[in-house]
């Protein structure tokens, strides 16, 4: 038996290990930058002001993006074309590697590109040395908004005319009054030309150089574990003594589970709030659909056939059609308000916002009580069919037994016979079913946590989603598939253990 | 009811036809049949399927915001017609395209469709949620909006028309590709077993090197492509990603017939177990154990908003069931004697699996099939329900049921698609138990 779980729970790592693959590579194709959502646009108050701030935007980018550990390449390996270099993630932020990477597929000449993306950023930074004042400032904001478009092209039509537009903007000359009667003529932007002229140059080698078949040519490359993967799973921590520098990770499997992209909050914190409220529902949901479909089961077995029988079963086929988020819609609209008389319930959320801090215990419970009411029911009444159904068919099945006939020939009462006799060998089917039914529960109480505004799992991870927070998604994702497995695992420990006869172990 | 019927039927005609009606009744095809018109319920929820697929086939014709057929300025027009060859690329007529406002333009004639707005048509007359029971702003009980109308003034009956169509597509799309995967998945873990499948040492060894390459031409090189025909159009999307997968499946299938080479020269024999029911039980277990609903949500959430692309998801995902009764058929059916016949004749693995072991074990899949369709459009409805994946313009149950959120005195609007919802999802739940009477084989006498 000891052997059995154990393998079983061997088993649960591939699982999760695909689990983290694959929403990894969610994450890698999900669009937009996680970084400056953290910055929340930090870095474009920099753009208009000077060299310094400028230097501090672009580092507070680089150590958010070390913080996110989103500096380092994606995965162990990496399979590109052969035009693409092995280190592109050094350019750090995403828009721009993106559009490098478009320009690698275009032309397939990594060398000129890089050469071009270097003097663009070194124009950029010339720019500082160009005096502000009225007379530069058109010529400034053609020469920004050149680079920019630069920075996020690909296409020849629009490169060129940006190129042409910038060229305009350095070739001009100002006149400059000296005193009120005499002008002269200024370019203010001769100490930028060398480099713009470099740019142009670096821009004319790229399609001069072409070599679009290396794009058609794979590669692979090894890039071992200092990975975006590796890190966020397993940490670049020592495993053993103590690390000074805060940037290490601990890795998931360590506990470090990250932290929120949208405020920085640690995972584990949200998860930790989070859990208990959706066990908790989920607890009491399982507890009052058993209790109730078990005794409905025994009670229809016994009258098998009969009107009552027949019309329980009907109702019990509606339920179980009815739609989870329907009857949670209709429950909201009709009963939490007093559009229509019946303002019994709560609308949303755990608690009233109005609950006074100095409420004693029972206050509270009844709040509580009152606001999860709903909820409950429209996350148990789809499970009553199922269990009503598998324990009336199962109890069915036990009551044609030769050894109930016995129980009743031997004059015992009915009572006993049912509860004793019967009843306690029907459970089995039951305990098989609690496997399948877990799985179910944990995506139904998304729909439930969503509309009810439940803070729970459910209700973050589907935030999360909408957010594109990963590091809070991956969390959520990995524990519902845990949690769902240990069900699973816990269901068919029970089997065993209901049923003697079943066990895990070969004999031989 | 219908049994009786048939029986005084059988009394009526002429004997020879009943001793051949009789002969005919021992087919398991005849069996099921009989088992299943038996079962009332299923029997209803088989003719209202069949009405849901028209509703959602004609949808354009039941409810349309311009007419059917109208005469104007002398010419005779279908606009609806005009349409549909305008989305096959031809174009509208200049005189209609001049119409702005077809509800107020004086026509010679005009048929409307029986619903006469569009599912995105806005009635600013009729806006800020218009209860069907209220007084409406309508020009004759001919434009009253049945259902209401919402918060911009669309009628909600025409929401829930193409909304069915959406549904339907839900059912045929997503359950398509289910089939394909599970029935495919199934068949090989039932057929092959853990021993039965032998692959050679250079086999694997090729596939393996095939594999990255096969990714790298099928779709990373034409990642850019296939991004582009997404923001494009559905259509060249789809061409796209199966243009890819061709590419895909062509490499690997060429270095599956290398390998061939190399053993046929060498000698090679295929002498390594591939375990493809631990491979297949495997997937279906970790796919389980996901989460499915935030799994869909969150590869959802990263595309454009696409219906489409949602009924490719929930079909990617929901073949676990499908595949599970398939490999439980095919354990029993390969150890059938026609299909040792089949083997000793010296037929292909393939042929013996797609020729004569699958068709023998496609019934019980449609019980799978029956309930997987109420899923997925369970599933569907609520992905809308909460505004995920799907287009601004697209009307369906769950965006319809949504707008109830919005404002609690619009009864309509919570009553309407979620009895809509209901009722589809009960007929295919009741098709399901009715397949699963009529296919049990304990009930055959």
């Amino acid at each position: 038996m000891f052997k059995y779980i154990l393998t079983r729970i061997l088993y649960f790592i591939p699982t999760l290990l695909i689990i983290t693959l694959l929403t990894f590579l969610l994450s890698q194709a999900a669009p937009g930058d996680p970084v400056e959502t953290r910055l929340q646009g930090g870095t474009q108050g920099a753009q208009g002001g000077g060299m310094s701030e400028k230097q501090a935007g672009e580092k507070a980018y680089i150590d958010m993006s070390k913080k996110l550990g989103l500096d380092l390449p994606a995965f162990y390996f990496s399979l590109t074309s052969m035009a693409q270099p092995k280190d592109l993630h050094k350019v750090y932020r995403k828009k721009e590697r993106e559009n490098l990477q478009r320009l690698i597929a275009e032309y397939g000449n990594w060398e000129e590109i890089n050469a071009f993306y270097l003097s663009i950023k070194e124009l950029e930074t010339s720019l500082f040395e160009v005096p502000r004042d009225s007379n530069t400032f058109a010529g400034l904001q053609t020469m920004k908004e050149g680079i920019n478009s630069l920075l996020n092209n690909y296409e020849d039509i629009k490169m060129s005319a940006d190129l042409a537009l910038m060229e305009e903007a350095v070739n001009r000359v100002s006149k400059v009054k000296v005193d009120s009667v005499t002008y002269t003529e200024v370019a203010y932007f001769s100490s930028v030309k060398p480099i713009f002229e470099q740019l142009k140059t670096n821009y004319a080698a790229i399609k001069a150089n072409a070599t679009p078949w290396k794009t058609k040519v794979p590669k692979f490359n090894w890039i071992g574990t200092g990975n975006q993967y590796h890190v966020w799973l397993f940490g670049n921590k020592p495993w053993f003594g103590s690390s000074e520098d805060p940037s290490l990770k601990g890795g998931f499997i360590r506990g470090d589970f990250g932290e929120s992209y949208l405020d920085g909050r640690p995972v584990s914190s949200i998860i930790g709030d989070a859990l208990p409220i959706t066990m908790g529902l989920n607890l009491i949901s399982v507890f009052i659909a058993y209790a109730f479909s078990v005794w409905l089961g025994v009670f229809l077995s016994k009258r098998k056939d009969t009107k009552l029988d027949r019309s329980v079963s009907i109702v019990l086929f509606i339920l179980y059609s009815l739609p989870g988020f329907w009857v949670a819609t209709i429950f909201i609209v009709y009963l939490t308000t007093n559009e229509y008389g019946l303002d019994w319930f709560p609308t949303y959320g755990l608690f009233s916002n109005d609950l006074s801090e100095t409420a004693s215990k029972w206050e509270v419970f009844k709040d509580l009580g009152a606001h999860i009411i709903l909820p409950i029911i429209a996350m148990t009444y789809g499970s009553f069919t199922y269990i009503t159904r598998q324990m009336r068919g199962s109890m069915l099945t036990v009551l044609k037994q030769d050894y109930i006939r016995t129980a009743v020939a031997k004059g015992l009462p009915d009572q006993v016979v049912t509860w004793k006799h019967a009843f306690r060998n029907s459970l089995i089917p039951i305990i098989t079913m609690f496997a399948s039914l877990f799985p179910v529960m944990i995506s139904g109480s998304v729909v439930i946590e969503v509309i009810f505004s439940i803070p729970g799992m459910g209700r973050v991870g589907y935030e999360a989603v909408l957010a594109r927070n990963y590091p809070v998604l991956f969390t959520v994702l990995i524990f519902s598939a845990v949690l769902t497995m240990v069900g699973i695992l816990v269901a068919d420990i029970l089997y065993s253990v209901a049923d003697p006869r079943i066990s895990f172990t070969k004999k031989k | 009811m219908d049994t009786q019927n048939e029986n005084k039927e059988q009394t009526t005609i002429s004997a020879p036809k009943q001793v051949k009606k009789a002969a005919e009744d021992q087919s398991y095809g005849a069996i099921v049949k009989r088992q299943f018109k038996k079962n009332r319920p299923a029997v209803w929820s088989l003719r209202f399927i069949i009405l849901i697929v028209v509703i959602g086939l004609f949808a354009d014709f039941l409810a349309y915001d311009k007419p059917l057929m109208c005469k104007y300025e002398g010419k005779t027009y279908f606009p609806l017609m005009n349409e549909y060859l305008v989305a096959l690329g031809g174009s509208m007529p200049q005189e209609l395209n001049n119409i702005v406002d077809w509800k107020s333009t004086n026509f010679d004639y005009a048929i409307w469709a029986p619903i006469p707005y569009g599912q995105s048509e806005t009635d600013f007359a009729n806006a800020n949620y218009v209860s069907p029971t209220a007084k409406q702003n309508v020009k004759s009980k001919r434009w009253w909006h049945w259902l209401g109308t919402d918060e911009i003034g669309r009628d909600v009956m025409s929401g829930m028309i193409h909304g069915t169509r959406i549904a339907m597509m839900v059912g045929v799309v997503s359950m398509s590709i289910a089939s394909i995967i599970g029935i495919f998945m199934g068949a090989m873990a039932g057929y092959f077993g853990d021993e039965k499948l032998k692959a050679s040492f250079s086999s694997i060894i090729l596939f393996f090197l095939a594999l990255p390459l096969a990714y790298f031409y099928g779709f990373q090189l034409r990642s850019y492509a296939i991004a582009e025909a997404f923001a494009d159009s559905l259509f060249g999307a789809l061409a796209q990603i199966l243009l890819g997968l061709a590419i895909f499946i062509a490499i690997l299938v060429l270095a599956n017939l290398v390998s061939k080479l190399i053993d046929k020269i060498f000698k090679l024999k295929a002498s390594i177990n591939v375990p493809i029911d631990i491979i297949v039980s495997r997937s279906i277990e970790i796919l389980i154990s996901v989460p499915r609903l935030l799994l869909i949500m969150s590869i959802v959430a990263i595309a454009k908003p696409s219906i489409m692309l949602v009924m490719v998801i929930i079909g990617a995902t929901s073949w676990t069931g499908i595949a599970r009764f398939t490999r439980g058929e095919l354990l029993r059916v390969r150890n059938l004697e026609y299909i040792e016949a089949a083997q000793s004749l010296g037929y292909s693995e393939w042929r013996t699996i797609f020729r004569h072991a699958i068709p023998n074990s496609l019934a019980p899949v449609l019980i799978a099939i029956a309930f997987g369709v109420a899923g997925a459009i369970l599933t569907e409805s609520f992905l809308s329900f909460l505004g995920i994946g799907v287009e601004a313009e697209v009307a369906t149950w769950g965006k319809l049921l949504s707008l109830a959120r919005k404002n609690f005195s619009a009864w309509w609007l919570a009553l309407a698609p979620g009895f809509a919802i209901f009722i589809t999802v009960t007929i295919y739940n009741l098709m399901g138990e009715g397949l699963t009477d009529a296919l049990d084989p304990r009930l055959k006498q």
